[in-house]
């Protein structure tokens, strides 16, 4: 009888966890932690792109030049190059530097910025040629004119590929 | 506790815009200086991060926040480009911005965007001469944390 302690500790123990802590209640944390996780991603922060394929609601494809985001694109699609309309095909970098302009979604009415950066690296991508150039300027007034071919003033500097439409914010109305 | 949880998916869904001034920012600036304001300075775009204030601290630095091209120029009404100006400073500087700073209004801008600068590039030059100088004699204290 004198070895059994550690059976009497380990009994008290469980018992004291037993009384103390529920099924249920381990669950029901379990379960604010599960959705609390999601929803936190959810809050209303403002997270450079990442509410480009996720918040709006559209229609159309955004492989064709009438797709909405498309209103100012001047260039080839990167949707039709291996990529989509907003994240470069593999092998190709990202212009930081770009022309920034608004469309109207049909779908909602509103108007969105959306950035049209460059994807650089790789030689002219040739599919899906789109030139709408809504808001367009001529190169005299180049704050807003949008044939200058970003790769060569961003920090990719290296020829052309494709060009992106990017959700970057939406303006209030 | 669960209440809060369903009104905050009910409010994250549909209902976001972007600050007007930073929709402005988005539409007028950040191609070039970028979401954050660091620029390109390698190809002539100045980083405005823990800059734009310092302008504020010598005589004309004040009036060239506005008249450089790239703000006098834009499309943008007299109120909505000191709107603009007052969020980059806030945004990027507002370490660097002297306590006394009286905001920018719709007035001062219309009157400033009235006189373009002939040659921008020099006049920033001078500020920026002055502004290191500036810093010199006032070393301690007043200087913004880097």
């Amino acid at each position: 009888m004198a070895n059994n302690w550690l059976d009497r500790i380990t009994e008290k123990m469980t018992r004291q966890t037993a009384r103390s802590t529920s099924r249920r209640g381990f669950l029901g944390s379990l379960g604010t932690l599960l959705i609390g996780a999601g929803a936190f991603t959810l809050l209303p922060v403002y997270r450079q792109g990442a509410f480009a394929a996720t918040s709006v609601d559209e229609e159309g494809d955004p492989n064709s030049c009438d797709y909405w985001r498309h209103c100012a694109i001047d260039g080839f699609l990167c949707g039709c190059c291996g990529g989509t309309a907003s994240t470069c095909p593999p092998g190709t970098v990202k212009s930081d530097i770009t022309w920034i302009g608004t469309c109207r979604n049909p779908t909602d009415g509103k108007d969105y910025i959306i950035s049209y950066n460059d994807c650089c690296g790789k030689s002219n991508c040739g599919r899906c040629i789109c030139q709408r150039d809504q808001g367009d300027t001529p190169i005299y007034r180049p704050q807003s004119s949008n044939d200058l071919n970003w790769c060569t003033g961003s920090q990719a500097n290296v020829p052309y590929h494709c060009s992106l439409s990017v959700v970057i914010g939406v303006k209030e109305h | 506790m669960r209440g809060l949880l369903v009104a905050l998916l009910l409010a994250a869904a549909p209902a976001w815009a972007t600050e007007p001034a930073q929709a402005d920012y988005m539409l007028n600036c950040q191609g070039c200086h970028l979401p954050d304001g660091r620029g390109f300075p390698e190809r002539q775009v100045p980083d405005l991060r823990k800059q734009m204030g310092r302008f504020l601290r010598v005589p004309g630095g004040r009036e060239y926040l506005v008249q450089v091209p790239g703000a006098a120029q834009t499309a943008l009404a007299d109120a909505d480009l000191a709107r603009l100006l007052n969020w980059m400073l806030n945004s990027f500087s507002a370490a660097e911005v002297p306590v006394d700073f009286q905001p920018y209004t719709a007035a001062e801008v219309g009157l400033l965007r009235q006189h373009p600068l002939a040659s921008p590039s020099s006049i920033r030059v001078e500020l920026l001469v002055q502004i290191a100088r500036h810093e010199q004699m006032q070393p301690a204290g007043d200087m913004p944390h880097e």
